[in-house]
C-alpha cells in the first residue's frame, strides 16, 4: 500500500483548487418523469420507504427515481437497476506514463492536469452520478471502490484509472470472484500494490518477493485479520482471544504466488520482463520470474511446487474467495456504504447467507448480496428510529445528494475540488486504508461511524461553508480553463414558485431530504429562521430554508 | 430499563454535575507545573524504513549493514557510508535528507531512541515463538498505527495516550488540549475528550454570515438545531463537531489567518509536513491569548510506505521532515518557547532490513525515533539492534527487530516531562508497570 498523511488530502484541495472537465452539459436530473404505468400487483410502496430505498440505493432521491420506485416497487426498483447498462468511463486514451513524453515542452497549460491526474475522472465521476440512470450501479462501484482501494495519488493516469474502475462498475452486479481476479489482474492495482514486476526471491542481490498486494489483498480486500463468524463477530479461542486469519507465512505464500506478473505489452510489441508501463488489459505473466516452489496459504492449504503463475493466481484465488470470512467481511462493508455504521448481527448473517448461496448454489453472487442488504427488514423497517442506526453521508455522496435531491446541474468541476476539501478527493484517498476505517470509533460512544473518521472541526466548516457557495443564487461559475465547462447551479424554478412561503418550503424539503421523517422541533426550527427572512423575499427564504436543513446534523446522517 | 451513560449525559443537570467533578478531578490530580509545555508528534504514515534513516558507521555495524541491504553501487538497497551525516560524538550516520538535524544534534537538543516498538512486556526472541505472547496483528499498518497510537498492544482501544492525558488534563483554556493538523486520528482522542482538527493550512470558520455571526437569525436556528434530536447517537456527534469547531474558531481563526511571525522559516517548502508544523508554530506562538497550559499536537507525515524505489521515495521523504523540521527548531527558538516544546517521531513500523523485488522493503517491527527540543538530553538511548539477518535481534529471517524499548516506555517519559504524575502514569499507559523502566532518561 502507499500511505499519505490525510491532511496531504487538504493539500491537494489547494493546489487543485482550478477546477476541470471534459464538457458533456449536464441536465438536471429531478424534470424528467418516466411515462405513468399501472403499477404490478403487489408492489405498493409507501412514499416515505420508497425515498429511503432511493437513499440507500442512489446518489439521492428525485421527482423522477421517486415515480419510478412507486411504480416499479421496492424489488422491482432494484431488479430494474440491476438491468440498467453502466455508465462508465470511456474516452481516456493510452499516453506515455512519462509525462515529459505526454506533455513536451510547449504543450497545452493544462496538459499534466488534464493527462497525469484524476482531475478529468473525478469531474466525470460527479457527471456520472449526478445524471446515470445506473445509481445503484453507481454507489455499489464507489463502495466497492472504498474496499478494493486504488489511489489517484499514485496512479494518476486517468485512463489507468477509468480502467480500474471500470472493472468495478461493469462487475458490480457479477460474481465477487471475478471481481478479485480481475482486481488483482489489473496493472494499475498491480502498480498500486506492487504486484507488476514482482519477481521471485533472487539469492544473488539478495531479495525476497514483494508482500505489500500479497498482505493487503488478505487484510484489506477478502477476509480481515480476524477469523469471522457469519455475523460478523470475531471467532474466540478457548482463552476469549480473537484468532488471526492468517500470520506471516501465508503473507510470504500469496507473496511468492504472486510472482511473475509485469505489464501487458502494448498492441504490436513483444512482451519482456518488465515490459514498461501500461494500465490497458491485464497483466501477463513470464514463467522465468515466477517462483514454483510450494507455498502455504490459508488455513494450512499448500500450493504444491511446480505450478505456474497463471495457477497458482488462480489457486490463490480461489484460497481467498472461499474463505468463510468473505461473506461477513464485505458484506458488512457494504451494508456500512449502503445503509448504516452498525448493522445487527443478525443482519450481517443475512447478508453472509446470500453470499454464501445465492439460492441456486452459487456463491459470490452480488446480486444476491444487494437484494439481502436492501431488502431486509433492517434497512425497510422501523430499525431507523434506534439510537444507532445509520450512518454519516461521506462528502462525494453528501455533495450529489444535494445536488439531485434539490434539483440542478453541474459539470462536476466544482464538486470534485469541494469533496476534496471536505476530505474525499474521489478514487483518491490517502491510502489502501481508504479515508477511514470499516471500524472508525464514534467518539464518546460503542458505536463505529466509518465516515466520521474525516468529520472533523476543519471538514464540518469545509460542509458548510461548501453548502453555502452552492446556494449562490447565480451558482458557481464555469471553469474558464475546461473546455465545455457549465459550472454549478441549483435550479430555483421550483423553489421560487412556492413564493417564499416557509409551509411549502418545508413540506418539499421535508419529501426530498428527509423522506417524509422530518421531525417537529427541527421543521420549527427552521422555520423559524427563514421566517427571519422577509417575506416578499422568495429566493432568500428558500436559501435560508435549505442552508438550515442542508447543515443540520439530521442531513448529515443518512437513516 | 437502564440508562447508558451517553443518556445520562444528555440530561443538562447530570451536564453540570460531571463539569463539577471533572473540575475537582483537575484539582485532584492537575498536570504537574504552571509553565507552558507542548509536545508535538510528527507519525510517519506508512512506515518509515528506520534502517536507512540511522546507520552505524563503525566498520563491522556497516558492514553487516551493506550485507543485507545490498550495496548501493550495484543496486543494493544500502546507503553509501560517504553519503551519511556523521553525528560528532556516536558511530552512526544519518540519511542525508536530515542534515539539517546535525546542528540540532551539535546543540544536544536531539535524541535517538533505538530499537522502539509496540509490546504486551518485554520478550525474548524465544517468546516471541509463541504467538500468544506478542502484539496482536504485528506488521499490520492500521493495527501497528493504532498500537503506537494507543500504547495498548493487547485487544482494541477506543482511545488514544495523548488523548488519556486530556482526560487527566481536564480544562485547557479556550482550546482542547490536543490539535490535530493531521485529521482525525486515535492519538488523540479520550475517553471523556476530544481534540480538535484545524486545517493543515489556512484559517476555519463559517462562511456567508459577516463578521458577527451570532446576531444572525440563520446562526441562531443553526445553533438550535444542533440541540435537537437527541435520541441517534450519530447525528449528536455530528452536532457536537460543530459545536466544537464554532467554540474554537472564534479564538483560533485571528491566529491562523493574521500573519504569521515565522513565515520566513518556513518560505519554500510546499509539503504538508512543513506546512504543518508551520501551523503548529503560529498556534503556539499565540499560547498566552489563547491561555492553553499545556498542549498536545498531531502532524501527520505521509508516503513512508515505501514497498518499491525507497531510495528515491525516502529521499523526498527526509528531505522535507529534515528540513521542516529545523524550521519548526528555528520557529520555537524565535517565539521563545525552545526548551517547552518537545517534538517527536512515532511510525507504524520499521521495514525489513532484507530488499523486497522493487527496491523496496516490507513491514517490520521495531524502529528507531527522533525526540528534538530544548529540554532534550541529546544522545543515543537504547539498544541498536544486530543487523544481521534471522540474527539475535531478528524475528524472522528479513530483518524485523524484536524491539527492546517499549511504546509505553517511549511514551511516558515524553508525558512525564508534560506533567503526567508517576501516580497517573497507569492511567495513560495501562500497562507500564510491565516494563523495567517508565522513563527512558532522554528529557530533562
Amino acid at each position: 500500500m502507499k500511505w499519505h498523511g490525510i491532511s496531504s488530502a487538504l493539500i491537494a484541495l489547494a493546489l487543485a483548487a482550478c477546477g476541470g472537465g471534459g464538457g458533456d452539459s449536464t441536465t438536471p436530473s429531478s424534470g424528467t418523469t418516466p411515462p405513468p404505468a399501472p403499477p404490478p400487483p403487489g408492489a405498493s410502496v409507501s412514499e416515505p420507504d420508497a425515498l429511503r430505498l432511493l437513499e440507500q440505493s442512489s446518489f439521492g432521491p428525485t421527482d423522477a427515481s421517486l415515480a419510478a420506485v412507486k411504480q416499479l416497487g421496492i424489488a422491482g426498483f432494484v431488479e430494474d437497476q440491476f438491468a440498467q447498462p453502466a455508465t462508465g468511463y470511456q474516452g481516456f486514451a493510452f499516453l506515455d506514463a512519462n509525462s515529459n513524453v505526454g506533455c513536451p515542452t510547449g504543450s497545452a497549460s493544462n496538459c499534466f492536469r488534464d493527462n497525469y491526474t484524476p482531475f478529468y475522472l473525478q469531474q466525470r465521476f460527479f457527471q456520472n452520478t449526478i445524471n446515470g440512470k445506473d445509481q445503484l450501479r453507481q454507489r455499489v462501484a464507489f463502495a466497492l471502490s472504498q474496499i478494493l482501494v486504488i489511489s489517484g495519488r499514485d496512479i494518476g493516469q486517468p485512463y489507468a484509472m477509468a480502467a480500474y474502475q471500470n472493472i468495478l462498475l461493469n462487475q458490480a452486479f457479477g460474481n465477487f470472484r471475478d471481481i478479485l481476479y480481475e482486481v488483482t489482474l489489473s496493472p494499475a492495482m498491480g502498480d498500486y500494490l506492487d504486484m507488476v514486476n514482482n519477481d521471485k526471491p533472487n539469492p544473488a542481490r539478495g531479495t525476497e518477493p514483494n508482500e505489500n498486494y500479497g498482505r493487503e489483498v488478505m487484510q484489506l480486500f477478502s477476509i480481515g485479520v480476524w477469523k469471522l463468524n457469519p455475523d460478523g463477530s470475531q471467532q474466540l479461542d478457548g482463552k476469549g482471544k480473537p484468532i488471526p486469519s492468517y500470520d506471516q507465512d501465508v503473507v510470504e505464500g500469496f507473496a511468492h504466488a504472486f510472482t511473475g506478473w509485469t505489464y501487458p505489452p502494448r498492441p504490436g510489441v513483444n512482451g519482456k520482463w518488465t515490459n514498461p508501463r501500461n494500465y490497458e488489459g491485464r497483466m501477463v505473466a513470464f514463467a522465468d520470474h515466477h517462483d514454483v516452489a510450494a507455498k502455504t496459504l490459508l488455513d494450512g492449504r499448500q500450493l504444491p511446487a511446480g505450478q505456474g503463475a497463471e495457477k497458482d493466481l488462480s489457486d490463490a484465488i480461489d484460497s481467498l474467495f472461499n474463505h468463510p470470512n468473505v461473506g461477513p467481511f464485505i458484506g458488512r462493508q457494504l451494508i456500512q456504504q449502503l445503509v448504516t455504521s452498525n448493522p445487527s448481527p443478525a443482519y450481517v448473517s443475512r447478508v453472509s447467507a446470500a453470499f454464501n448461496n445465492n439460492g441456486q448454489g452459487v456463491r459470490g453472487d452480488m446480486k444476491a448480496v444487494l437484494r439481502a442488504i436492501l431488502l431486509d427488514s433492517e434497512a425497510r423497517g422501523d430499525r431507523h428510529d434506534e439510537v444507532s442506526y445509520g450512518k454519516l453521508r461521506e462528502p462525494a455522496l453528501f455533495a450529489v445528494n444535494l445536488l439531485r435531491s434539490v434539483g440542478g446541474s453541474s459539470d462536476g468541476v466544482y464538486l470534485r475540488a469541494q469533496s476534496a476539501t471536505m476530505a474525499q478527493d474521489v478514487y483518491s484517498p490517502p491510502s489502501v486504508f481508504n479515508y477511514y476505517p470499516p471500524d472508525y470509533p464514534l467518539p464518546e460512544s460503542s458505536l463505529q461511524a466509518p465516515p466520521f473518521g474525516i468529520y472533523d472541526a476543519t471538514t464540518a466548516f469545509a460542509r458548510a461553508n461548501f453548502v453555502n457557495a452552492v446556494l449562490a443564487q447565480n451558482g458557481i461559475a464555469a471553469d474558464a480553463s475546461v473546455p465545455g465547462a457549465v459550472g454549478t447551479r441549483i435550479d430555483w424554478a421550483p423553489w421560487l414558485a412556492l413564493g417564499g412561503d416557509s409551509n411549502k418550503l418545508l413540506d418539499r424539503i421535508n419529501l426530498l431530504l428527509f423522506h417524509g421523517a422530518l421531525r417537529d422541533d427541527v421543521r420549527a426550527g427552521i422555520k423559524q429562521g427563514v421566517d427571519s427572512v422577509a417575506a416578499t423575499d422568495s429566493y432568500g427564504r428558500a436559501r435560508a430554508a435549505l442552508y438550515l436543513a442542508l447543515t443540520s446534523p439530521q442531513f448529515l446522517v443518512q437513516r | 430499563m437502564t440508562i447508558s451513560r451517553r443518556q445520562f449525559l444528555k440530561s443538562s443537570a447530570a451536564l453540570a454535575l460531571l463539569e463539577q467533578i471533572s473540575r475537582l478531578d483537575a484539582l485532584a490530580a492537575p498536570l504537574a507545573g504552571s509553565d507552558y509545555r507542548a509536545l508535538v508528534c510528527v507519525f510517519l504514515f506508512g512506515g518509515n524504513d528506520s534502517n536507512n534513516t540511522i546507520v552505524p558507521t563503525d566498520a563491522s555495524g556497516y558492514a553487516d549493514y551493506l550485507k543485507a541491504r545490498g550495496n548501493p553501487a550495484t543496486g543494493g538497497l544500502g546507503l553509501a557510508q560517504s553519503s551519511l551525516i556523521a553525528l560528532p560524538g556516536v558511530n552512526y550516520g544519518l540519511h542525508p535528507g536530515l542534515a539539517p538535524l546535525l546542528p540540532i544534534w551539535n546543540a544536544g537538543h536531539l535524541a535517538m531512541q533505538f530499537n522502539v516498538g509496540t509490546l504486551n512486556r518485554p520478550i525474548s526472541k524465544a517468546e516471541y515463538a509463541n504467538a500468544a505472547n506478542r502484539p496482536e496483528s504485528l506488521f499490520s499498518h492500521s493495527d501497528q498505527q493504532a498500537q503506537w497510537q494507543s500504547a495498548v498492544s493487547s485487544g482494541p482501544s477506543r482511545s488514544g495516550w495523548a488523548g488519556r492525558i486530556a482526560d487527566l488534563a481536564g480544562s485547557n483554556g479556550a482550546l482542547p488540549l490536543i490539535i490535530s493538523t493531521g485529521g482525525n486520528n486515535l492519538f488523540a482522542v479520550g475517553n471523556a475528550t476530544t481534540p480538535l482538527a484545524i486545517p493543515a493550512n489556512g484559517g476555519i470558520g463559517l462562511n456567508g454570515f459577516g463578521s458577527n455571526p451570532t446576531g444572525s437569525p440563520l446562526f441562531g436556528a443553526m445553533t438550535q438545531l444542533r440541540g435537537l434530536d437527541a435520541g441517534n447517537q450519530l447525528v449528536q456527534a455530528a452536532a457536537g463537531t460543530m459545536n466544537r469547531a464554532i467554540a474554537a474558531s472564534s479564538a483560533l481563526a485571528p491566529v491562523l489567518t493574521g500573519t504569521s511571525p515565522v513565515a520566513s522559516l518556513f518560505a519554500g517548502q510546499n509539503n504538508s509536513v512543513a506546512q504543518q508544523l508551520h501551523q503548529v508554530a503560529r498556534v503556539i506562538g499565540a499560547r498566552q491569548t489563547l491561555g492553553a497550559g499545556r498542549q498536545i499536537f498531531f502532524v501527520s507525515h505521509g508516503g513512508y510506505d515505501t514497498h518499491t524505489d525507497q531510495l528515491n521515495r525516502q529521499a523526498t521523504l527526509l528531505g522535507q521532515l529534515g528540513t521542516a523540521l529545523k524550521s519548526f527548531y528555528d520557529a520555537l527558538n524565535q517565539l521563545g518557547a525552545l526548551s517547552q516544546v518537545t517534538t517527536f517521531t512515532q511510525a507504524d513500523f520499521a521495514r525489513t532490513l532484507k530488499p523486497a523485488s522493487g527496491g523496496g522493503s516490507d513491514h517490520a517491527w521495531g524502529a528507531h525515533h527522533f525526540v528534538m527540543g530544548g529540554s532534550v538530553k541529546g544522545g543515543t538511548y537504547g539498544r541498536f539492534p544486530s543487523l544481521v539477518l534471522g540474527g539475535a535481534d531478528d524475528v524472522t529471517n528479513e530483518g524485523r527487530w524484536l524491539p527492546t524499548t517499549a511504546v509505553q516506555q517511549y511514551g511516558a517519559t515524553l508525558a512525564s516531562w508534560l506533567g503526567v504524575q508517576a501516580t497517573d502514569l497507569p492511567k495513560v499507559f495501562p500497562n507500564i508497570a510491565a516494563f523495567p523502566q517508565a522513563n527512558l532518561g532522554f528529557m530533562r
